[in-house]
């Protein structure tokens, strides 16, 4: 039974906004064996004070009342003595306020003691609940890096580990190192003299690579299956382009799972088809006992050329021999001076066509982008340095997109009296008679419709990343080989790279350079760089039995009920992470260093089976009840607020410091992400005799910004399901509600919050209420 | 698709504005800022936005059809304002030097008239020119040489070279430049009109108004225009340089009339007709005389203003001076300071000083009209031309040139 102590912080308004003595004894009352207030809890004063209960009294658990739980307390860490933090500051007392003047001021200020009172019960019947967590550390993890691509991102993040220290091997598809960084003739300048091309770095990193001895160089070598998890991978490497038995399986498409006439097929049959399919691949969970172990594994596989299919573009003349790729034009200008391919003449005028839509879309290219605007001004450039006489290179553009400090590049190209710019749509590409071609522009900046002469025109075409169309990394998973595609991101290594950069849905695996987002070549090494030290964090929190992020302090993992497993495949089909493999009979295998803990398996979970030591359905359930629901006071409804800790509480945190308030009737419960949310707890909250719960999550669909990438999504899809249940019951489903809070919308969350208990107490009291 | 024009960009214009004052032209992103803070802009025809383009796309043809170019005073407002530094103003009067230049015939000597160097040099051949003609003079006359005194002892310009030398020397050089300034003011006139899209005439030639029409209706107005100055004090950013330079442009008024009254009354009646007796030197106390120090000493005066206004708003980086403002700047310094230098040395009368001075001074005026379709001092006439021309364009838009050309500009468009 743990003994719990309760500190309530008077300072910052909260003495003046409730009535502490009267929070102390309902902490008391609930079971806290010390209850206490400071006016200056978090002061060295306060530390000694909680810290001499600690001694003097045996407390095992001590929650801070006060502050929002998002500051950090580490002056309160005391070894096994867990630590909780309730936010009634901002939760109450910032966002309560009352004017003394108001007439009601009485009634108010009883509202808002009932609300404080509530999150003193809750605070304690948490500490009640909570265990210990207990780290889950791998012996002897293994801390090599795998970096799969030699390129310049994948030669820089190599580089870049070894320096910290780590072993490191390079596996590279090709005969050699260097990937397109050593196919181009120059490279875009990042620092002045901003006008003039700079040599290609790729030589001098194979340079370093080779000199390296932490770092090994497989060339003309490809993963087979990557088994296992941060700290424990077992790698099966293979010839490139030879088949393997240990070629990570593919798991059905939803297509393959149906028969000829759009029924689902029976498991058995599923089995039959699944084999096929993966005839002569050993079984996912089969680990390959030559395989090599890593610790991390970055991804810097990198793009390859777009090339037009025959046919296409027929009025850019695509198919006539002088007009060209960007990649082609590149290697004509590596292999010397420029030459026209049809007939060998000296290229003197050439045009840079960025856009194929004529003037029917203003679209660019496939997969082209900021990268593709500037090799464009870069190979203009080409033309002037061969021909600074009398080299003219027209850059025909519907963006020009030079993004940062670029735009200096930008600037430092159009200086060039032979580099010619214009906003326009191409409309025609044609053969001129003379050997050249003519090139019509519409819509120009000059004002006109104009013809230009041109020995040579060059389509600003895309560089597809390499997971667009293969796995590469093909993980031995129970999702598959490939990480799971959010069709967002048309076949880009798909992460939320805004909010995290290099992280993919696959922890421990790291992706840098243009295989998650066109690149220049400067930007891919600053990204390997970043990549490198993300790969380090896992392997270091593999070794430490704690989560990466965005839950780095966080040394608990799901504990799994086995006994109680219907095999659902729940779990194991929304992780997000692709956490959990399964065996034959479909009981989820955990990985605890691949799992992130947002708890989207427990939310899921209908057996109620899965749980964290410090977070699971008793310890929530229990708050939720431990709630005072008047049952004969029209004026007291309550709700529930389970408000996602990463965006809506943040939000919630600020409209308070802001002086925002909303109602008093409403309780909020932090939760790790609404994918967390298991609905036995809105059954708790409406047989307990709560009036409504309001879910606060990220935004998701196509600008997604959950911290766990389906969260809100999937809690939003649960909802729609306990809907039903509660109309069954004879309520008004519209009780439960989830709205979308971004964590700059401090302004309007308030506003959210009022609405939903509006419309709740229009409904009246929850009709169960007293049962 | 609609009509669509063969584009053929001159690279070697746009390296030629680039190296002569205009090197920020292809920084210009087409905002049009400049052409929205210009002063001077027309709504019908903005500018400079369309010129800078223009000339990024080394569209000669159509920067030199451009009567815009002319409208423009490098008020520097743009340029002030430009989010680029792409400096328009400066532009435009590189532009406006590649213009004269391309209008001069022979070219060369439009690199000998915008460059210090050249100038000085053709300063030097004047001098050795007049020197030679006095040297040839003086075996006619035989008056001593290079120091010649009068009867009373005194130093008497007219001794040294009287007009008939000077005549026979200056009368085929005004004859060249007449020439030359016609011909590219004719070919100016002919750009402009295609440019603003006046109509052609079967035979290739543009309207042009009558004589009279021409004297009354549209260079009458424009000269009182430019004798105010009143475009040119619309400038914001230096709207300043506008006094120097009118003070500058009167004393250029007055010293042409007193300059035509002495040539009328010397050369023609008195040496040529031989209708009355010597009139030079003229008393102080002469009007003419006295009108002629006064133009002296504000043409040194306008000049001096002039320099330090470009100087103050050169420093200021609102506009951008080029060789050939400085050139044309100090020669017409020269011109003042050796005309009164060689007026007060003769009245003191020390002849070794003197007749230096004053060949100086007869080779600087040779120089300076010399250049006048040459040189940046080409201004006077293809800015007059342009504010005629604006004039005259209007009308024949509008229908009120007659000829009945409102029909063809409505068709043209």
């Amino acid at each position: 039974m743990a003994k719990i102590g309760v500190y309530i912080y008077t300072g910052d308004g909260i003495a003046e906004a409730v009535d502490v003595e009267g929070l102390i004894k309902v902490a008391t009352k609930s079971g806290a064996a010390v209850a206490k207030s400071h006016a200056d809890l978090y002061s060295p004063e306060g530390v000694a004070m909680v810290k001499q209960d600690i001694e003097a009294e045996g407390l095992t658990a001590i929650s801070l009342v006060g502050m929002s739980p998002r500051y950090e307390y580490k002056t309160f860490d005391f070894p096994g003595v867990y630590l909780d933090k309730t936010g009634i500051r901002e939760l109450v007392a910032w966002s309560h306020r009352i004017d003394p003047s108001d007439e009601k001021a009485d009634s108010k200020k009883e509202h808002v003691q009932e609300l404080a009172e509530d999150y003193i019960r809750m605070a304690v019947t948490k500490l009640q609940k909570v265990q210990m967590p207990t780290p889950d550390k791998l012996e002897a993890p293994n801390t090599r890096i795998l970096v799969i691509g030699g390129g310049v991102t994948g030669m820089t993040a190599a580089l870049e580990a070894a320096e910290a220290g780590y072993e490191v091997t390079i596996v590279e598809r090709t005969g050699e190192l260097g990937g397109y960084g050593m196919q181009v003739r120059k490279q875009i300048p990042v620092g002045p003299d901003y006008s003039s091309l700079v040599n290609p770095v790729a030589p001098s990193l194979i340079e370093k690579i080779k000199s390296n001895s932490k770092i090994t160089v497989k060339t003309e070598t490809e993963i087979a299956r990557i088994y296992g998890a941060p700290g424990k991978y077992r790698v099966s490497l293979k010839a490139a382009g030879t088949k393997s038995e240990w070629d990570a399986p593919v798991p059905l498409t939803p297509e393959e799972k149906l028969d000829a006439n759009g029924k689902e097929l029976s498991a058995e049959d599923q089995k039959k088809v699944y084999a096929a399919k993966n005839e002569g691949r050993n079984d996912y969970m089969v680990e390959d006992a030559n395989g090599e172990l890593f610790g991390a594994v970055i991804l810097a596989a990198g793009w390859k050329p777009a090339i037009p299919a025959d046919g296409e573009y027929p009025h850019l003349a695509w198919g006539n021999p002088n007009v060209l790729t960007n990649h082609q034009f590149e290697q004509l200008a590596k292999s010397g001076k420029l030459k026209r391919p049809s007939d060998g003449k000296e290229i003197k005028t050439v045009a840079f066509v960025q856009s194929p839509g004529g003037l029917n879309d203003d679209a660019d290219f496939p997969y082209a982008s900021a990268v593709t605007t500037m090799v464009s001004l870069k190979q203009a450039k080409y033309v002037r340095e061969d021909y600074p006489e009398d080299g003219k290179a027209y850059v025909l553009y519907q963006h020009m997109r030079t993004p940062g400090q670029y735009e200096y590049f930008y600037k430092g190209l159009q200086d060039d009296a032979g580099i010619f710019l214009s906003k326009g749509a191409v409309t025609a590409v044609k053969d001129n008679g003379a050997g050249g071609l003519t090139v019509t522009v519409e819509k120009t900046l000059l004002g006109d419709n104009i013809a230009l002469d041109v020995d040579v025109v060059v389509l600003a075409t895309g560089m597809l990343p390499a997971t667009k169309d293969e796995a590469v990394v093909n993980l031995a998973y129970r999702q598959g080989p490939a990480f799971r595609d959010l069709d967002l991101f048309g076949g880009y290594c798909d992460s939320n790279f805004i909010c995290f950069p290099y992280e993919t849905r696959r922890t421990g695996i790291y992706a840098a350079g243009p295989v998650r987002r066109t690149m220049t070549i400067e930007e891919s090494m600053e990204d390997a760089a970043g990549a490198a030290l993300k790969a380090i964090q896992a392997v270091k929190a593999a070794e430490e039995g704690h989560a990466v992020h965005p839950r780095t302090w966080d040394f608990d993992y799901p504990d799994f009920y086995f006994q109680r497993c219907t095999q659902c495949k729940r779990c194991t089909e929304e992780c997000p992470f692709g956490a959990l493999d399964d065996d034959e009979k479909g009981t989820p295998k955990p990985n605890p260093t691949r799992c992130r803990r947002c708890g989207t398996c427990m939310g899921a979970c209908p057996e109620r089976i899965i749980g964290f030591k410090d977070y699971n359905i008793d310890v929530v359930g229990s708050m939720i009840k431990s709630i005072e629901v008047p049952d004969d006071d029209e004026d007291k409804l309550r709700m529930v607020i389970f408000a996602c800790e990463n965006d809506a509480y943040p939000a919630l945190d600020m409209a308070a410091a802001k002086g925002l308030g909303w109602s008093p009737l409403p309780r909020i419960i932090p939760v790790r992400c609404l994918g967390s949310v298991n609905v036995a707890w809105i059954k708790d909250a409406m047989s307990s005799g709560l009036d409504g719960v309001l879910l606060l999550g990220c935004k998701f669909g196509d600008d997604y910004q959950c911290h766990f990438v389906k969260g809100s999504e999937l809690a939003d899809r649960r909802m729609a399901n306990v809907a039903e249940t509660i109309k069954s019951l004879g309520m008004e489903p519209e009780r439960v509600k989830l709205a979308q809070i971004a964590i700059d919308e401090y302004d309007k969350v308030p506003g959210v919050i009022d609405a939903f208990v509006e419309e709740i107490v229009g409904m009246g009291p929850n009709p169960f209420k007293g049962f | 698709m609609g009509e669509q024009q063969q584009m053929q960009p001159d690279l070697s214009f746009v390296k030629g504005v680039m190296a002569s004052g205009g090197e920020t032209v292809k920084k210009c992103y087409q905002c049009a800022t400049c052409s929205v803070v210009c002063p001077l802009s027309t709504n019908d025809s903005p500018f400079p936005r369309k010129e800078m383009l223009w000339t990024q796309w080394g569209l000669a043809g159509r920067v030199s059809g451009d009567v815009d170019v002319w409208l423009c005073h490098q008020c520097g407002d743009c340029t002030k304002h430009c989010p680029r530094d792409a400096r328009p103003g400066d532009v435009l009067a590189a532009i406006r030097i590649n213009a004269i230049r391309y209008y001069a015939n022979p070219k060369a000597l439009a690199d000998v008239f915008n460059s210090p160097g050249g100038v000085v040099g053709a300063v030097i051949a004047a001098a050795v020119l007049v020197l030679i003609v006095a040297a040839v003079w003086s075996q006619i006359t035989g008056n001593a040489f290079p120091f010649p005194l009068n009867h009373e002892g005194k130093v008497e310009y007219h001794e040294f070279l009287s007009v008939i030398p000077i005549d026979a020397m200056v009368l085929p050089i005004v004859a060249w430049i007449i020439y030359v300034s016609y011909n590219g003011v004719s070919r100016f006139w002919n750009d402009i009109s295609k440019g603003a899209g006046l109509p052609e005439s079967f035979t290739g030639t543009y309207p042009k108004p009558s004589i009279g029409l021409l004297l009354s209706k549209y260079l009458g107005p424009a000269v009182m225009e430019i004798l105010s100055h009143s475009r040119f004090k619309k400038c914001g950013q230096t709207a300043e340089r506008a006094r120097g330079h009118l003070l500058l442009l009167w004393s250029f008024i007055i010293l042409f009339a007193v300059t035509n009254y002495v040539f009328i009354a010397e050369d023609l009646f008195h040496a040529a007709l031989g209708l009355i007796s010597k009139v030079t030197p003229l008393p102080l106390y002469h009007p003419v005389k006295l009108a002629a120090n006064v133009g002296g000493i504000m043409l040194i005066a306008g000049i001096l203003m002039v320099k330090s206004m470009r100087t103050q708003k050169t420093e200021e980086g609102v506009l951008t001076s080029a060789a050939p403002d400085w050139v044309l700047i100090w020669l017409i310094f020269a011109v003042g300071a050796t005309g009164i230098g060689a007026e007060v040395l003769r009245l003191i009368n020390i002849a070794p000083i003197a007749y230096p001075v004053y060949i100086l001074h007869l080779a600087t005026i040779i120089v300076l009209f010399l250049s006048l379709p040459y040189g940046k001092f080409g201004h006077l006439i293809y800015r007059t031309t342009a504010y005629v021309f604006q004039r005259w364009a209007d009308d024949v838009k509008a229908g009120k040139a007659g000829f009945g050309l409102e029909k063809a500009v409505g068709a043209a468009h």
